[in-house]
């Protein structure tokens, strides 16, 4: 199988801003594992996404900090409806062109297409509650890790989730 | 998406694919692509076996990359700071 190029879209500034942090060997630390115990017809399906996204009417992430401390982003997390379109979801995101998050949010976070594969019988339920984070952390991803995360995790057993796919942007 | 960070964050199961920057699943109106690579995403839950299993999607984008716009409308914050000193 052909090994994905991580690079092909990033730029020549960019890869090397980001490839430079990037270790030749493994450096983390034991990897959580939680075995899947449920066929994917049956199980109950949370989407996340880091793309700054946010329900019309709730606090938007931060982007004025961003803007004023570039080392830092916005380590809070927002709640999705599971009913969310790009009508009545914001996208606040300083390091990608949200405008086609603004008109199909599929493109981030399929939740059109996830509840096909419901009706379909292909995935068990959709959540009622999805999530989004902010994609750019800075040095300090110390809120994000110890804080937002647990309180998403929460907030998934509490809706018995099952399968959490997140998809960075 | 920049898989290699799995060297550095260690996470338990990653489909990667080369899409553009803020559009993983497909183009805007694309519900086909969004539709299997949401798939191809999905079946890795039960592919991976063991901690850490990178799946290389086959995806390709529709577009040279020279022609694929993503970027925002001025450089990030972090990414002018670094240009300037740069």
């Amino acid at each position: 199988m052909r090994e994905v190029d991580p690079w092909r879209f990033a730029g020549g500034f960019l890869s090397k801003v980001l490839s430079a942090r990037i270790p030749d060997e493994p450096t983390h630390a034991e990897i959580p594992w939680a075995e899947v115990r449920k066929p994917l017809a049956e199980s109950r399906l949370a989407l996340l996404s880091t793309a700054g996204l946010s329900m019309r009417g709730d606090a938007p992430f931060d982007m004025e900090m961003e803007r004023k401390q570039p080392t830092r982003g916005d380590p809070s997390w927002r709640r999705l409806r599971s009913d969310a379109t790009s009508a009545t979801v914001e996208a606040h995101h300083l390091h990608i062109d949200t405008g086609y998050i603004a008109r199909d949010l599929n493109v981030a976070l399929p939740l059109d297409r996830t509840g096909e594969l419901v009706t379909e019988g292909v995935v068990g339920t959709l959540a009622d509650s999805h999530y989004s984070t902010m994609g750019y952390q800075g040095s300090d991803t110390s809120t994000l890790e110890n804080e937002s995360a647990p309180e998403i995790a929460a907030a998934m057993r509490s809706e018995e989730v099952d399968l959490a796919l997140l998809a960075p942007v | 998406m920049i898989w290699p960070f799995q060297r550095l964050i260690g996470m338990p199961r990653v489909a990667a694919i080369e899409h553009p920057f803020g559009r993983p699943f497909g183009d805007v109106g694309d519900a086909a692509t969004q539709r299997e690579v949401l798939l191809a995403a999905l079946a890795v839950f039960e592919k991976a076996r063991e901690p850490g299993h990178v799946e290389h999607l086959p995806f390709v984008w529709h577009e040279d990359p020279r022609e694929t716009k993503w970027h925002p409308a001025e450089p990030s914050p972090i990414i002018a700071m670094l240009k300037k000193r740069s």
